[in-house]
């Protein structure tokens, strides 16, 4: 569960005092399929950061499982963000040094697991999001599709509590794009993961089954399909 | 993990990863074989003029430096104490005195030297330095003359040259001796004015039986600091003056100091040199992965851990430099070692003017190698320092829209 109470940014340009959030609360529960939508500049990214820990807020409490991620001290946030969030970026960020089993095995090796245990989850996934047959490969000898597919194995791998997706679909074709939902549909309901995704795509938003929409820092509407 | 994520980072950019270790290549062979040349040729110099002829440390009787006549001799007897002193390789007694030396129409000024042949040929390279004729021996009557004295006064082997001096406490002295051969001091100076005689000869013609002007310490280990020290503490100051080789070449010893302080600023010169141009691809580095360092961090990944991945890219890289700077200078140092470089003119002329052999070997001191290769590695640390700081001040969301 994630619980979002009066969460307000404020960034200063120049002499200017710019709102990003304005007094922002909601509760998020397991299992939801939650887009965020809203048009660029409304918050969307930066509401994202800050449930993921990436960024602090001026104001306000966000709590996961009881965990006011707000309080803790930087590399308690850290173990916080690898144990329990995972991240699916616009630009995929995967580790280019690394095979795309590699880039999933990364963060379970973070965690201290054993190589039995991540090799059986890593070929798992991979299985999941179709690349099982790319399992050697670098991120620069993958489309950026398969790529992505690769950051959602890697964001599930570490079997966060729920997933954040900014802006997933992006930089991908159609084609791509429906994959990669289905792929994260479908995930959501295998794993039980939680997903919450900023978006334009009116794709993403037909498949989610809550909507937050956000204009100028401030929830406008929310509602569930 | 760590590791492999290290070794795999050097490999992304093989170009940049080519230049930072020929940097260090290149620093670790141009400081080492600089270094190797200024110390080979100090060596170099202290062999030609210390090890050969004036010793590391000399004894003498009190005043005998500040004035050089036969009054100021010692009877040998009174360092026999000096033989068990376990410092001490051995002494060499001598006596240096001036005379007038004249072969038929031509006098000239001369340093007679009085040695023991058979412990001095022992010691050091003075047997090595005759070109022609015959080594003293403790009984042969004769002179072993300098090559410049040779051709001054048109003399050969077999001639005989007569010596007019002053004697023991006021009396005359003089003696006529035959020129048995040709020596090659290495210096041009004392090419020019040695005579040397064994010293049982120079004791008759100075008439100082038993005595002798100075006596040349060999240390052991050419230790020669140590051997200093002890002697210091068991010889009466009062009586004799115990000398180490700085003091009684006080020139040389500045010289050396002069050109290493030039050698010094050169290679701070070079050390910035390689500061800087690393510094250059480390901040093309740490602002290029800033993106990266930015995602690790969001994931989960501790900043201790990012910033043990890129100390162990440097310290691969650096040690990988300074190994292949030293496999690729070891070989010319040790080759410039045993084949050094010869001078020629102007600069030989100059050399030898100084009275140094116009050659400059390399010293294979192995600190030297070790040193320069040390200071080079400390450097690369030092300005991958930065990359450190980097990711300690790093913040996920800025560093992700960099």
């Amino acid at each position: 569960m994630i619980t979002i109470k009066n969460i307000r940014k404020t960034y200063q340009s120049g002499d200017i005092e710019v709102q990003a959030l304005q007094d922002i609360s909601l509760t998020i529960k397991p299992g939801e399929f939650t887009a965020i939508v809203g048009p660029s500049g409304s918050g969307k990214t930066t509401l994202l950061n800050i449930i993921g820990g990436l960024d602090s807020p001026t104001k306000g409490s966000v709590k996961i499982n009881e965990t006011d991620i707000t309080q803790l001290p930087e590399n308690e946030l850290i173990d916080f963000r690898l144990h329990h969030i995972g991240f699916i970026f616009q630009s995929y960020n995967l580790i280019p040094v690394l095979t795309a089993k590699e880039n999933v095995e990364f963060l379970m090796l973070l965690q201290k697991k054993n190589e039995q245990a991540r090799n059986e989850r890593t070929l798992k996934l991979l299985k999941a999001v179709g690349l099982e047959d790319q399992i050697h490969k670098r991120p620069n000898e993958m489309s950026g599709g398969q790529q992505q597919r690769v950051a959602v194995a890697r964001a599930l791998a570490s079997k966060p509590s729920f997933i954040l997706a900014d802006e997933p679909t992006a930089n991908l074709d159609s084609k791509s794009s429906e994959n990669l939902l289905n792929i994260m549909q479908r995930l959501n309901r295998e794993e039980k993961t939680t997903f919450i995704f900023s978006t334009h795509d009116q794709r993403v938003i037909d498949k989610a089954n809550r909507i937050i929409t956000i204009e100028d820092g401030k929830i406008i509407s929310d509602t569930s399909q | 993990m760590e590791l492999k994520l290290a070794w795999r980072n050097i490999f992304r950019n093989k170009r940049r990863s080519i230049i930072t270790i020929s940097s260090i290549i290149f620093a670790v062979v141009f400081s080492v074989t600089m270094r190797s040349l200024q110390h080979g040729a100090y060596d170099n110099m202290l062999k030609n003029i210390v090890g050969n002829y004036l010793g590391y440390i000399q004894i003498h009787y009190n005043g005998f430096w500040e004035e050089k006549t036969i009054d100021n001799s010692f009877y040998i007897e009174d360092l026999d104490s000096l033989k068990a002193n376990p410092t001490i390789a051995y002494i060499n007694h001598r006596i240096e005195g001036f005379a007038l030396a004249s072969h038929q129409k031509e006098s000239k000024p001369v340093v007679i030297l009085g040695i023991n042949p058979s412990k001095e040929s022992e010691h050091n390279q003075i047997k090595n330095s005759l070109i022609s004729g015959s080594f003293l021996s403790n009984k042969k009557n004769g002179i072993l003359i300098g090559k410049g004295l040779q051709k001054i006064m048109n003399i050969n082997i077999g001639d005989s040259l007569i010596f007019l001096s002053q004697g023991f406490q006021g009396s005359i002295a003089s003696g006529i001796f035959p020129v048995l051969g040709i020596v090659d001091l290495k210096t041009p100076d004392l090419n020019r004015r040695t005579v040397i005689m064994n010293l049982g000869n120079a004791q008759d013609f100075f008439g100082i039986d038993n005595m002798a002007t100075s006596a040349v310490i060999g240390p052991k280990n050419d230790e020669w600091e140590k051997a200093e020290k002890s002697i210091l503490t068991q010889l009466d100051s009062s009586q004799f003056e115990i000398m180490n080789w700085q003091q009684m070449l006080p020139e040389l010893k500045q010289l050396i100091d002069v050109d290493r302080a030039g050698g010094t600023f050169v290679l701070i010169i070079l050390y910035s040199i390689l500061t800087f141009s690393l510094f250059g691809t480390v901040l093309m580095l740490a602002e290029e992965r800033n993106f990266e360092f930015g995602v690790l961090v969001a994931i989960g990944m501790r900043k201790s851990i990012i910033t043990r991945i890129a100390l162990y890219e440097t310290l691969i890289m650096s040690v990988v430099g300074v190994i292949l700077g030293l496999i690729c200078v070891i070989p010319v140092v040790t080759y410039f070692h045993f084949y050094p470089i010869n001078l020629s003119g102007q600069m030989q002329e100059v050399v030898e003017q100084f009275g140094f052999e116009a050659i400059i070997p390399t010293s294979l001191n192995p600190w030297i190698s070790i040193t320069q290769a040390l200071i080079v590695f400390s450097i690369t640390i030092f300005v991958n320092l930065y990359t450190l700081v980097k990711i300690k001040n790093i913040q996920p969301t800025k560093a992700m829209r960099s």
